[in-house]
C-alpha cells in the first residue's frame, strides 16, 4: 500500500536567461535557476506534512508542483497511486482534480471582487457538475458556510465586506465544495492577524478531524508548523535538507541548518534572551555554493562537505550527521 | 527609571474624513527611558505605526494630532513647524523602516546617503564624514566597509541593507529611535542578527527605541517593556517579562494565548472570537468590550482609564478597586 501523495525526485528549473540578443551580443550562456533540486516525500492519508523554509528555500514552488500548477522539470508526484503529469493517466487525473484544492496566502487576491461568496463557493460545485439544481447547490453553500463558522447569509455578501480572517474562511469552504480530501495551503494564514491565525489554525484542525482531510502545509513560520504538522520536511535552497516527525524535529532536531532555524526563531519564551545570531545569509539560487549549499554557514562543513551533495538519508542530508561528527 | 528620552501624553490622532474625523489614536501615552526599547505591539489597525508617526511629525493630511502632547527630553515637539521638526528627524530621531529598499535612494552610493546625512545634521568636513561612515558601516557588522560604502542599494542583500538602514538612523548620534517593523521583511535567520545589533547598538549608544512590531516573539527577545495596543488606545503597558508570562487586559491574555510557540505543544491555540473594530464603529465604553469574555455592564459604557496592577498598568475596569471589592 503506497502513501496517498508521493513525490519521488521532484525537480525543477526555470530559465533566467537574458534574451536572446543579450546572450549573443553579450556572450553568455544560458542561465538556469534550480528552484527545486531532487525533492522526495510521502504523505500518508489524514496526515498534516508540513514543508518550512526561508524564502527562496522552494517551498511554493513544491506546493505548486504538488497540485499541478506547474509542471516538474523531472520527477513524479502521484496522488492515491495517479500520476499528475503521465499524459495517459489523463482521465483519472481528471476524475482526482476535483478532490486536490489549494488555500493560498492573500485572501483577497484570491477571490473575484465582483462575485458574491454564494457564487464564489459554489463555482466549484459548477465546475465539476458535482450537485444538480439550484436550490440544492444553495443548500450545500450554506452547509459549507456552517461548516467554516460564517453564517449562511453571508453567501449574499462580496469578499470586501469581509475581515481577512473571514475570507480566508471563505477560501477554506470554496476549497472544500468539490468534496476535497487534499488541501495544500502555501502559507495559509501568513497575511492574517495573530488571533484571527489562531481561529483559522484552529478551523483547519477541527475540519482535519470532522473530514479526515490530507494537508500539505507551507509555512516559513516554525512555531505555526509545531502547532499543524504531523511531518515536516525542512527545505533550503531548493533541497530537503531533513524530514522528520514534528515531534522528532522540534525535540531533537538533527541537521545543522534546522538547528540553527529553530535557535533564530523569537520566541515568546526567550524573554530577553541574549545569544550569538548565526551568521550569513541564503546565497544566491541562480549561482548556488558547490557540495552541500549550506557549507558556507555550516559550522561541521568540511572538505567533503565543499565538494559531494549529501544525499536525504534516514531523514537528513548531512554528511556531518552520517558520519556521526555531529 | 533613568532619565525619561521620550514623553507621550494622551495623544490623540484623528483623520479627518468627509463623515467627520476618525479618531486613529486615542488618548496614549508612554515613556521611554535612556538606553531603553519599548515594544509597541498590535494587530493590523491598532494604531502602533500611527503612534510611531506621530512622534516623527511624519502624519500626512488629512490626519492630524489632535491632543496631547509629545517631548522629546521635556521639550515639546509636535507643535514644532515643520522646518523645526525637519532639523529634529534625523538629528534627534532616527527611523528604520520596514523595508530597506524604500529608505534608500536607488541612485545614490550607499556612502554617499551616510555623508550626507552626517553633513545635514554636525558640523562634519567631507573627509571626516566618509570616515565616520565607514566607522559607522563597519559597526553595525558590514564586512570590508571601505569597499562596500562605494555600493548602490541594490548591490547588497535584504539584511545588509537593512544593516545601511541601522547605520542611517544611527549617524547622527539620535537620542530616540522609532524602529517600525524593522525586522518584518527579513528571513529568519537575518532577523535575529538585526534584532542582536539593535539591542546591542542601543545599550551601547543609551539610544531610547520605540519598536513597532506585530511579532509578539521579536518584542520578547528585544524589548525592556511592551505596549499593547488595541483600536488606537494602550490596553497595558508593562515590562515584557511579566506581559507575556502574566498579562492582565483579557485581549493582552488572548492575544498570548493565540500565538504557536516553539517551546511547548498546545492542542487548541486560544482564539478571540471576531476581529479588531474599524475607527467608523469603535465600540463605546471600552473599545475591546464585544470580544471579551470577561464583559460586565460597565464595560458597555464607560472607557477603562489605566490603572497600576503589578508592575504594569492596564485599561481594564476588573481591575478597578471598587469592581474587586464588589
Amino acid at each position: 500500500m503506497s502513501a496517498y501523495v508521493e513525490v519521488t525526485d521532484l525537480r525543477r528549473r526555470f530559465d533566467v536567461s537574458k534574451p536572446w540578443l543579450n546572450r549573443v551580443i553579450e556572450r553568455e550562456p544560458r542561465k538556469f535557476l534550480t528552484a527545486v533540486d531532487r525533492v522526495g516525500f510521502a504523505i500518508e492519508k489524514g496526515e498534516t506534512f508540513a514543508i518550512v523554509g526561508e524564502s527562496g528555500s522552494g517551498k511554493s514552488t513544491v506546493a505548486r508542483m504538488v497540485v499541478g500548477l506547474l509542471p516538474p522539470s523531472a520527477g513524479e508526484v502521484t496522488i492515491t497511486g495517479v500520476s499528475m503529469t503521465d499524459p495517459r493517466q489523463a482521465a483519472a487525473r481528471r476524475r482526482l482534480r476535483s478532490r486536490i484544492q489549494m488555500i493560498f496566502q492573500d485572501p483577497y487576491a484570491s477571490m473575484n471582487p465582483r462575485w458574491r461568496v454564494g457564487k464564489i463557493i459554489a463555482e466549484p460545485i459548477r465546475a465539476f457538475d458535482l450537485i444538480q439544481g439550484e436550490g440544492a447547490i444553495r443548500a450545500r453553500v450554506s452547509e459549507l458556510l456552517g461548516l467554516v463558522g460564517l453564517h449562511a447569509d453571508d453567501a449574499k455578501k462580496y469578499p470586501h465586506e469581509f475581515s481577512g480572517g473571514q475570507r480566508q474562511r471563505v477560501a477554506i469552504a470554496r476549497a472544500l465544495a468539490s468534496q476535497a480530501e487534499f488541501l495544500v495551503g502555501d502559507e495559509p494564514t501568513s497575511a492574517l492577524d495573530v488571533s484571527v491565525q489562531a481561529q483559522i489554525l484552529n478551523l483547519m484542525r477541527d475540519l482535519q478531524d470532522q473530514l479526515g482531510l490530507t494537508y500539505l502545509f507551507i509555512s516559513h513560520n516554525l512555531a505555526v508548523v509545531r502547532h499543524m504538522a504531523t511531518r515536516v520536511g525542512v527545505m533550503y535552497l531548493g533541497r530537503l535538507v531533513e524530514v522528520a516527525a514534528a515531534r522528532d524535529l522540534f525535540a531533537t532536531p538533527r541537521h545543522p541548518y534546522t538547528r540553527m532555524l529553530l535557535d533564530a526563531v523569537p520566541d515568546l519564551a526567550h524573554v530577553g534572551r541574549a545569544r550569538v545570531p548565526v551568521s550569513g545569509e541564503i546565497p544566491n539560487p541562480i549561482d548556488p555554493p558547490s557540495g552541500c549549499t549550506f557549507h558556507p554557514r555550516c559550522p561541521l562543513a568540511n572538505d567533503r562537505c565543499r565538494a559531494e551533495v549529501p544525499a536525504l538519508l534516514d531523514g537528513v542530508a548531512c554528511h556531518a550527521v552520517q558520519e556521526g561528527r555531529a | 527609571m533613568t532619565e525619561t528620552i521620550l514623553s507621550v501624553r494622551d495623544l490623540t490622532v484623528a483623520f479627518d474624513t468627509r463623515r467627520g474625523p476618525l479618531t486613529a489614536i486615542d488618548r496614549v501615552s508612554f515613556d521611554i527611558g535612556r538606553g531603553e526599547i519599548l515594544g509597541v505591539v498590535g494587530e493590523s489597525g491598532a494604531g502602533k505605526s500611527v503612534t510611531g508617526s506621530a512622534v516623527i511629525g511624519l502624519i500626512d493630511r488629512p490626519g492630524r494630532i489632535a491632543g496631547g502632547e509629545i517631548r522629546l527630553r521635556g521639550e515639546r515637539i509636535d507643535n514644532l513647524s515643520p522646518e523645526a521638526m525637519r532639523r529634529v528627524r534625523g538629528r534627534r530621531i532616527g527611523m528604520i523602516f520596514q523595508d530597506p529598499l524604500t529608505s534608500l535612494d536607488p541612485l545614490f552610493r550607499v556612502g554617499d546617503q551616510i555623508v550626507e546625512t552626517l553633513r545635514t545634521h554636525t558640523n562634519l568636513s567631507a573627509k571626516a564624514a566618509r570616515t565616520r561612515a565607514i566607522d559607522l558601516l563597519a559597526e553595525v557588522g558590514i564586512p570590508a566597509p571601505e569597499r562596500r560604502i562605494d555600493g548602490y542599494p541594490h548591490e547588497f542583500s535584504g539584511g545588509m541593507r537593512q544593516r545601511v538602514v541601522i547605520a542611517l538612523a544611527l549617524a547622527a548620534e539620535p537620542e530616540l529611535i522609532i524602529a517600525d517593523e524593522p525586522t518584518t521583511a527579513l528571513d529568519v535567520s537575518v532577523q535575529a542578527q538585526i534584532i542582536t545589533l539593535l539591542k546591542r547598538l542601543c545599550r551601547e549608544h543609551g539610544t531610547a527605541v520605540m519598536l513597532v512590531t506585530h511579532d509578539m516573539g521579536v518584542i520578547a527577545e528585544a524589548a525592556d517593556r511592551v505596549a499593547v495596543m488595541y483600536a488606537g488606545r494602550v490596553a497595558e503597558i508593562g515590562p515584557v517579562a511579566s506581559v507575556i508570562a502574566k498579562p492582565h487586559h483579557p485581549y493582552a491574555v488572548g492575544l498570548m494565548g493565540a500565538i504557536p510557540t516553539l517551546s511547548q505543544e498546545a492542542d487548541r491555540l486560544s482564539q478571540i472570537p471576531g476581529a479588531m473594530p474599524r475607527l467608523t464603529a469603535i465600540p463605546k465604553g471600552c473599545a475591546f468590550n464585544p470580544r471579551c469574555p470577561k464583559v460586565f455592564a460597565r464595560c458597555r459604557v464607560e472607557r477603562p482609564e489605566p490603572i497600576p496592577v503589578d508592575a504594569s498598568r492596564v485599561a481594564c475596569h476588573l481591575y478597578d478597586a471598587a469592581e474587586q471589592a464588589a
